[in-house]
């Protein structure tokens, strides 16, 4: 059996709250392999983002082990995790999340630049033509719409070709039309590239899209939903 | 309208969080120009209460060159219940080899009529100056110590000696006597009698103080000495202004100050403009719901304007309460520091002052952004929420805003009284504010550019920060706009303080003379150039006949009705004669008169002085000397160069002119530096009676009292300086949301802390430098402005004065940006990024 890519144990994460602390994922346990797509559905509060969050390493997980290709997130630095994602990850947000201040094509070209590409102008040309994009490459996100501006982020985290692609809800700020081109240009990507997809989503639909459905359930993996698969 | 006051004052429980700035920014302002306005009423308060003791006596009539004659000495009898004689003059006291120039007076037995000499050891100045074996006198301690006296050693004044019998610390009357070249000493009029001082020719003034009877109108004791004595050349003063030379400068000095108070609160407003904006920024959400449920923009812009207006009066507020107790708590201090008296308490015309020029400036700084809030577009909410930084209100808001500054700028001028120097300000500011805007603009454009540009691309540092610069919703225009005024302020009052400092030293000819000697007399002159001559390492030696004239009248009408208040005909000038026109003069209208000339008077007059006086050729003047007048006719135009520290007069007359009247010479005597204390010793041995006055040490004492005046400048400039800091601190503070968000994004698409630091931190600079550049050419225009039209000065740009204000506000923009860097920088991103889904 190959190694898996990610790889969580009895991983717990409780934040303070103003009302005290609060437990938000009770211990998960959970192995994805290289090249799996892994639907994560749930209702909503029931800590699918922040699952996603500390297998990115966005949130430190307060307990167990978060291993991704073989380092323990809980161990890095801050730092250390920034270097982590330049090298191996990609996140889609559902608010899209890019820099106001820059157009789309440096939005695209940072995480190239920061890993110190000397293309990374062309390579980000490349990457928002493929989404479509190659008309708006000196607009700001202020000048473009929901799904263009999704675009742009689904270029952004594509573009230094990442082992694991994270994306949460991508299309939960889009229309229905919209975010079904959204959705087939992110599996496009992963296809081409061949990356790990996590996608976080509440549309039955979508997880059906993928290798495999996880339910969380109040910070819980829903076992059931395992066992069916 | 009640429904848009109970909407604001359900807003405004939310408490003054995030109002700091704004509050401080305003206050600080306010304060800053209470303060000065107070300090200066508690001057003038001071100078009226004292006014009576800082002239010794309700009024005083001086004359120059001569005693009251019997017939003056008798009216002021008539009127006046007590008369005081004093004789005023410059002189040489001489202890064993020592020699000190001072400023001797002369006392009778009633001196002083109001106030009291302090002195040490403490006694009564009678018994400290009564004659005993030798007639008694005492010194200033700075005196006293360079002749190396101590009480009970004689010196000498003239060839008479007297008795050194105490120090003097305080003279009730030192305010009123203006600059003197020299330290005090005290002696009697009876004393002085044999000092071979005070003869026909040399230069002293005479001061009759009067102690009026309860009641008197000064006014007409005024008139009724003018009509009387005005041609005789009586100087006429009174208590109602004991001090005029200090009043004008208080006056003056009052006014500048409050105009960079006010440069200060433009640089507040800008500050409380941005808190403004980022106050509305904060409050999309709730304006949007607003307009969804219906509130016009007539509304929105009623809601925020209460709030905006009750914070306002708050700030305002604290500003008067810090402006008004400033000068009371630190009164002591500025008191023992001042050579006037002042009255400290408080003063309300100061205080409305500074309260209308706070509310003004609030009100023109806050409408900006709440005009702009009110066309928000529900829709557009959620992009481009800083909307370009620069788009513009509409018409009426903007109409508004511009009579608002009128009404400013016209209280300025009225209140200040300078009309010119508050227009200057206020055209400064406002081009200042043009200029800086257009330059932010072209920070952007240009960043923008940059950013593309290939030079930049994989320095992602660099681009970012040139992308955060030049992209929308950023805060180069706040930042540019506030630390670029701030620094222009700063740096405008550097180039005048510094210029002002050099303008004595650096205005200073190559070769300047050593010493002016001064009263001596026509018999000494020969002695005195032989002995001169003699002595080593002496050059040039210049000369001059030397009486002092008053100009009462210019074409037989009285001379200041003509003229107005020139310096000219303030007080008596020196006048000199000359036969033949000297090498050194140079023509510009007119020719000179034959050498032997002996037809009617003809006078020589300095060109400059005579155009702004609106002389011409052909004009009669009529000048008093020793009590005798002179009618002269302008025969031509001279250029003098003040400048050149030689001997100059505005006046020459024609020999024949002043033919008989007594007089002295005056000599300018160039000399190795080496050679000046032998030099001095030696020749003032020789001449007892001859006054010596070093230039090194004038220029000195000229240089120390600019200081001073240079001081208090600074202190209205840290004003501005403070406020700044605090505008500069306000704007780092609003981007903090801004860069708490990038933070997070830059980290998840894997940079590290150091890069998005770094980025942080070239921003700053990056704006922190663009204000400086334009601060600098700001402030060497207006400095050049303000020296060449208000100080009449050359004007030099001071390098390094530049160069450390403004490495010194890109430092601080740098630091401000990096301490609110932490923040973003220690923030999780999942907690920033999810906190926006
Ligand atoms: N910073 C926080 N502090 C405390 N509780 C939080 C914080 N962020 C999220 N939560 C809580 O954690 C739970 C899971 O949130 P989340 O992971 O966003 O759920 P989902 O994405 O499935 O909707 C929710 O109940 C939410 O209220
Ligand atoms: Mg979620």
């Amino acid at each position: 059996m190959i190694d898996p890519v990610l790889s969580l144990r009895d991983a717990k994460l409780a934040l303070d709250a103003n009302a005290g602390r609060v437990e938000i994922l009770h211990g998960i346990d959970l192995d994805i392999r290289a090249g799996e797509t892994v639907g994560l559905t749930g209702p909503s509060g029931s800590g699918k983002s922040s699952l996603l969050m500390i297998m990115g390493g966005l949130e430190r997980a307060t307990g167990g082990t978060v291993m991704a290709l073989g380092h323990d997130l809980t161990a890095l630095g801050e730092d250390a995790l920034a270097r982590f994602r330049l090298k191996h990850m990609g996140v889609v947000f559902q608010s899209f999340h890019l820099i106001p201040t820059m157009t789309a094509l440096e939005n695209v070209a940072t995480p190239l630049e920061l890993a110190g590409a000397a293309d990374a102008f062309d390579r980000a040309e490349a990457e928002l033509t493929a989404v479509g994009l190659s008309h708006r490459l000196d607009h700001y996100p202020s000048q473009l719409s929901g799904g263009e501006q999704q675009r742009v982020a689904l270029a952004r985290a594509a573009a230094p070709r990442p082992a694991i692609l994270l994306a949460d809800e991508p299309t939960g700020n889009l229309d229905g039309p919209t975010g079904e081109a959204i959705m087939d240009m992110l599996f496009g990507l992963r296809d081409r590239h061949g990356a790990t997809l996590v996608l976080v989503t509440h549309a039955p639909e979508l997880a059906a899209r993928c290798d495999r459905q996880i339910r969380l359930r109040d910070g819980r993996l829903d076992t059931l939903s395992e066992a069916a698969e | 309208m009640s429904a848009a006051w109970r909407i604001a004052r359900r807003e405004l429980r939310g408490g003054l969080r995030g109002f700091y700035i704004f509050l401080i920014c305003l206050a600080l302002g306010v304060a800053a120009i209470a303060a000065v306005g107070s300090v200066r009423a508690g001057i003038e308060a001071g100078l009226a209460r004292e006014g009576a003791a800082i002239l010794g006596g309700d009024a005083q009539a001086e004359f120059t060159y001569r005693f009251a004659t019997e017939e003056e000495r008798s009216w002021l009898e008539s009127v006046a219940e007590e008369v005081s004689e004093t004789v005023d003059f410059r002189s040489m006291a001489v202890a064993g080899n020592e020699r000190g120039l001072t400023q001797v007076r002369g006392v009778d037995d009633l001196y002083p009529l109001y106030g009291e000499v302090v002195l040490d050891p403490p006694m009564d100045i009678a018994s400290a100056l009564e004659r005993r074996a030798l007639p008694g006198g005492v010194m200033q301690p700075v005196l006293a110590a360079r002749l190396g006296l101590r009480v009970g050693d004689t010196f000498t004044l003239g060839t008479q000696q007297f008795e050194l019998r105490a120090l003097l610390e305080r003279e009730p009357d030192s305010a009123g006597a203006g600059f003197g070249l020299g330290p005090r000493t005290l002696v009697t009029l009876e004393g002085l009698q044999e000092s071979g001082l005070i003869t026909a020719g040399t230069l002293y003034d005479t001061q009759y103080r009067l102690r009026l009877p309860a009641g008197t109108d000064l006014e007409a004791l005024e008139n009724a000495a003018e009509t009387r004595f005005a041609e005789s050349g009586l100087r006429w003063q009174d208590s109602r202004n004991g001090a005029p030379g200090i009043a004008r400068f208080v006056d003056r000095l009052g006014a500048f100050l409050v105009l960079v108070g006010l440069s200060g609160l433009a640089v507040g407003g800008l500050g409380v403009s941005a808190a403004v904006r980022s106050y509305l920024e904060g409050k999309l959400d709730t304006i949007a719901t607003l307009k969804t449920l219906g509130a016009t923009g007539r509304v929105i812009f009623t809601v925020y304007f209460i709030q905006v207006g009750i914070l306002s009066l708050i700030g305002v507020g604290l500003g008067l309460l810090l402006g008004a107790l400033l000068p009371l708590a630190l009164g002591p201090v500025i008191e023992a520091q001042l050579p006037v008296p002042a009255v400290f308490t408080l003063y309300p015309g100061p205080l409305v002052e500074a309260a209308i020029y706070g509310l003004l400036t609030a009100a023109i700084f806050v409408i900006w952004p709440l005009a702009r809030a009110q066309d928000i577009r529900a829709a557009g909410l959620f992009r481009d929420i800083a909307g370009g930084g620069m788009s513009l209100p509409r018409w009426p808001f903007l109409l508004v805003i511009a009579a608002l500054s009128a009404v400013l700028i016209a209280l300025a001028v009225l209140f200040s009284g300078a009309w010119a120097l508050s227009l200057g300000a206020a055209g400064g500011i406002i081009a200042a504010l043009a200029i800086l805007a257009i330059m932010a603009g072209l920070v952007r454009i240009s960043a923008r550019r940059l950013a593309r540009s290939r030079v930049v691309r994989g320095r992602p540092a660099l681009r970012l920060a040139l992308g955060a610069v030049g992209g929308p919703g950023g805060e180069t225009a706040s930042v540019i706009l506030s630390l670029g005024l701030g620094l222009t302020v700063l740096a405008t009052v550097g180039q005048i303080e510094m210029n002002t400092r050099n303008a004595i030293s650096q205005d200073l000819p190559e070769v300047a003379p050593a010493y002016f000697f001064l009263d001596i007399q026509n018999d000494q002159l020969p002695d005195f150039l032989e002995i001169a001559h003699a002595q080593d390492g002496v050059g040039r030696i210049d000369t001059a006949p030397m009486l002092r004239g008053i100009v009462t009248r210019i074409n037989g009408q009285t001379a200041r009705d003509v003229a107005g208040d020139h310096w000219i005909l303030r007080g008596d000038r020196g006048v000199t004669y000359a036969a033949s026109q000297p090498e050194s003069a140079e023509l510009t209208q007119g020719t000179w008169w034959p050498d032997d000339y002996t037809g009617p008077p003809l006078v020589s007059f300095a060109a400059e002085e005579g155009a702004e006086l609106g002389l011409s050729l052909g004009d009669k003047l009529t000048v008093n000397v020793l009590g005798r007048d002179i009618e002269v006719e302008i025969a031509n135009f001279r250029v003098v160069e003040f400048g050149d520290m030689g001997i100059n007069f505005v006046m020459i007359l024609n020999e024949a002119a002043l033919a008989g009247a007594p007089h002295t010479h005056i000599a300018t005597l160039y000399a190795e530096e080496a050679a000046e204390g032998p030099l001095l010793r030696t020749l003032s041995r020789a001449f007892p009676n001859v006054t010596a006055i070093g230039v090194r040490d004038a220029i000195t004492r000229v240089s120390e009292a600019l200081g001073g005046l240079a001081a208090a400048t600074s202190y209205g400039a840290a004003a501005t300086l403070v406020t700044g800091f605090v505008v500069l601190i306000g704007a780092a503070a609003a981007g903090t949301r801004r860069r708490v968000f990038e933070a997070a994004v830059l980290k998840t698409v894997g940079a590290t802390r150091g890069r998005i630091l770094a980025s942080f931190a070239l921003r700053s600079a990056i704006l922190g430098a663009m204000a400086g550049l334009v601060a600098i050419l700001g402030g060497a225009l207006a400095g050049w402005a303000v020296m060449t039209f208000v100080m009449e000065a050359d004007y030099s740009f001071q390098v390094i004065s530049a160069l450390t204000i403004v490495s010194g506000g890109a430092v601080a923009s740098l630091l401000a940006g990096l301490a609110f860097a932490w923040a973003p920088l220690a923030a999780r991103p999942a907690r920033v990024l999810r906190s926006r889904d």
